[in-house]
């Protein structure tokens, strides 16, 4: 049982990095390749911010619909989710969108779907840090 | 700070800007040296179109 208790007890050194890691990770989440900076890894730092950022102005700027905590229903609550994964860069997407989402038309349509893609591709790239700050992959 | 702009793009201009964009950062993230990016986001890229222009006339015959 004492052997269990030494043996389940972290090394500072890993935890320290563990929450190294979960520090990147939550950085690449909020501003789009932060994550990947903070680690020196300036091309995906700037692939991921570059993309997530047009992807958002794309988006809003073809009318998308950017999901607010007030949803309807379940789909508006993962849409919510979705956009919420862009991290800062959903208060643009809000600020850029003043007349509103226009959903009616087929560019409306594809602006939803760019914000949502911004979103999950931005929470993929955090996870990406995160995974990389681990040492778990590059 | 409110600040407007607008853009109306064609089907084909927006599926070539999501698959361009998907694909760079899909490539940048899953490969490291240059060349293999490059490899990686053309190949991409390429699916992306072909199925998606395929996908578009497997569903013409229901589109009327």
């Amino acid at each position: 049982m004492a052997d269990e208790t030494v043996g389940s007890a972290a090394p500072p050194q890993d935890s320290r990095r563990e929450a190294m890691a979960f520090v990147i990770g939550v950085a690449g989440w909020l501003v789009p390749g932060l994550g990947h900076a903070l680690m020196k890894m300036w091309g995906r730092a700037a692939a991921c911010f570059l993309t997530v950022g047009m992807l958002v102005i794309l988006g809003a700027g073809m009318r998308g619909n950017v999901f607010s905590s007030r949803g309807n229903d379940a789909f508006d609550g993962l849409g919510y989710l979705a956009d919420l994964g862009t991290g800062t860069l959903y208060l643009v997407a809000k600020s850029l969108e003043t007349n509103g989402a226009d959903v009616s038309h087929a560019g409306g349509d594809y602006g939803t779907r760019f914000l949502a893609t911004a979103g999950v591709l931005n929470l993929l790239a955090a996870l990406h840090a995160y995974e990389a700050a681990r040492g778990r992959k590059a | 700070m409110k600040a407007s702009i607008g853009f109306t793009l064609s089907h084909l201009q927006s599926m070539l800007l999501f698959a361009l964009l998907i694909s760079i950062a899909f490539g940048f993230l899953s490969r490291r040296r240059p060349i293999d990016r490059v490899k990686y986001i053309v190949w991409s890229l390429f699916l992306f179109l072909l199925i998606g222009v395929g996908i578009g006339w497997a569903m013409y015959p229901f589109s009327r």
